[in-house]
């Protein structure tokens, strides 16, 4: 039995498995299928300042080992978080990151200041391809990542930053370094890439939104890739994310150099899929006489 | 609600297009109501998302869903062979409550829409059920022993092949004079629910009404937000979660 313990940013997590934003609410369902305290961590569905009712439906489809979706961020807002899920998640132990998305750059500051003191963590999306006022623009220029990052920051005097990245851009490294300059306490990637999915007899994209973005087993190659260029280009830690489905993708992904990982899509194929990995993890390190994953962390070596 | 690994008993070709498919589960998932689904995997490892199915008969640990052959997911899942293994999350939804006042039920059900029907008809011995339910043509026509179950059954098809040629829902208004029903229970295409809304409009019908939605899902317990449906208020409910019956007043169609 290894020690799966890790710690990002003085945030201390029983092990270095955490639900991917959007995959998995704020715990409550999947709490009725296993007990999630013996996850490491959840990052919330993503929060606005005000609630909001997303995107039209068909919101997802599906394509040879990946999955597309456009929800739009339907939330019930910051404040029905903390004042009715927030102390379910504190109680099961696990920890709770804050995923937060704001239309305008002033919406990453007040909902930051809301939470700050609140949660373990707050991880800011500014890559959800979905909304077409905010998200994305902020998400790909360096500029506009060093901006968000700096004032979200500003706002949070307790709680540290987590700034999460999105892949449709120029260079992950560059904006990896962005987020920080602008003070994140650390970083997580990939988001998803956007991309589109078809209904050839309708001629018409399968879902309402038209594009959406895509996550599962197969963007896992270059999700990879791109954790492995982030950790190189930033002395920060780094969560990585980008179709993990099995305790040996985790794994992957820390040899690449993430310090933990987040699951998202495998919760949608196995509910069980978290606990399963982290049993897996756990297998595999055993085998190989590692005593404590920390060791695997950025140990890949290149041909 | 329980994800478990389920055996592959029998597949069957039941009618043009739709299959039974029968698993047995290595336990009891529980109580599993009328009206309520299980997430199947396809067998097929690059599709991730399980398909979600009304469950048609629950005996012992063995589980029956019926479905229409629509894209390469299903076709996969048709394919399946005696002993093959599937990943299944289940049961799922709310399923329809039938209220103990309830004796007569009109029962309204349009091509693959009937499947959430059966177990509410199967499984409520003490009610009587009036059933009008729809197909394309006589080929697409299925469970009719099931449905035969009901105190009176009238089977209607768009061209007229087998029974008269109309719709569920007109076969109920024009019969409406002859069955007192307490609660009305209906699933079918959205086109089916919207006319059984109007009409009842219409005809201020005030007969409560339940209806059974479907929609694409992603996790199906709740915690992905995709397979919303718009409540009359404009709020979102979540079809898998809050529904997928829902009174027919509560939502828009």
């Amino acid at each position: 039995m290894a020690n799966l313990s890790v710690e990002i940013c003085g945030v201390k997590l029983k092990n270095p498995v955490i639900a991917a934003s959007g995959t998995f609410g704020f715990g409550r369902e999947f709490d009725e299928i296993y007990d999630i305290s013996c996850i490491g961590g959840v990052s919330t569905k993503g929060l606005t300042n005000a609630s909001r009712l997303g995107n039209p439906v068909p919101r997802i489809a599906e394509g040879h080992g990946v999955i597309l979706n456009a929800v739009g961020l339907q939330n019930p807002g910051v404040k029905h978080f903390i004042e009715n899920d927030l102390d379910f998640l504190k109680n099961k132990g696990v920890a709770v990151i804050a995923n937060v998305a704001g239309s305008t750059l002033e919406d990453y500051g007040t909902i930051c200041s809301t939470l700050d003191g609140l949660v373990d963590m707050v991880e800011l999306n500014i890559s959800c391809p979905n909304v077409r006022a905010g998200g994305m623009a902020l998400g790909i220029k360096p500029e506009n990542i060093e901006e968000v990052t700096a004032l979200s920051k500003s706002n949070l005097k307790k709680t540290p930053l987590m700034v999460k990245l999105s892949p449709n851009v120029e260079s992950i490294a560059t904006n990896a370094k962005a987020a920080e300059r602008g003070g994140a306490d650390c970083i997580s990637l990939v988001n998803t890439f956007t991309g589109m999915v078809i209904d050839l007899e309708k001629r018409r994209p399968v879902i309402a939104n038209n594009t959406g973005g895509v996550s599962g087993a197969g963007i896992k190659p270059i999700a990879l890739k791109m954790v492995y260029e982030a950790a190189h280009a930033v002395k920060i830690p780094v969560v990585g994310m980008g179709g993990i489905m099995s305790g040996k993708d985790a794994l992957e992904f820390m040899m690449a150099g993430a310090k933990a990982v987040q699951v998202g899509t495998a919760n949608f194929a196995d509910a069980l899929a978290m606990p399963k990995i982290i049993n897996e993890m756990n297998g595999w390190l055993d085998r190989h006489g590692i005593k404590n994953v920390n060791e695997i962390v950025d140990t890949l070596q290149l041909n | 609600m329980k994800e478990l690994v389920a055996t592959v008993k029998q597949v069957e070709n039941i009618a043009e297009n739709v299959w039974a498919l029968t698993v047995t589960l290595p336990e009891s998932a529980g109580e599993i109501k009328g009206g309520q689904f299980l997430n199947i995997s396809t067998g097929d490892g690059s599709r991730l998302l399980k398909r979600p199915f009304g469950i048609v008969k629950a005996e012992g640990n063995d589980v029956t869903v019926c479905f229409q052959v629509k894209g390469e997911g299903t076709v996969a899942l048709s394919q399946a062979k005696k002993g093959d293994k599937l990943a299944v999350l289940l049961p799922l939804g709310n399923g329809f409550v039938i209220p103990e006042s309830a004796k007569n039920v009109v029962v309204i059900g349009g091509g693959v829409g009937i499947f959430p029907l059966v177990p509410v008809i199967c499984g409520n011995k003490d009610k009587k059920f009036y059933s009008y339910i729809g197909f394309r043509n006589k080929n697409c026509a299925c469970l009719l022993d099931e449905f035969g179950k009901s105190e009176k059954l009238t089977v209607v098809t768009d061209d007229g092949s087998l029974g008269k040629k109309n719709n569920a829902v007109n076969a109920y208004f024009e019969d409406i004079d002859n069955v007192s029903a307490d609660l009305i229970i209906a699933c079918g295409p959205p086109v089916m629910l919207r006319a059984l809304k109007q009409k009842m409009q219409e005809k201020g019908v005030k007969t409560p009404c339940l209806v059974s939605l479907e929609e694409r899902m992603g996790c199906g317990i709740g915690a992905c937000l995709v397979c919303v449906c718009k409540k009359s208020d404009g709020s979102n409910a979540r079809v898998c979660k809050d529904g997928p019956v829902f009174d027919i007043n509560e939502v828009q169609l």
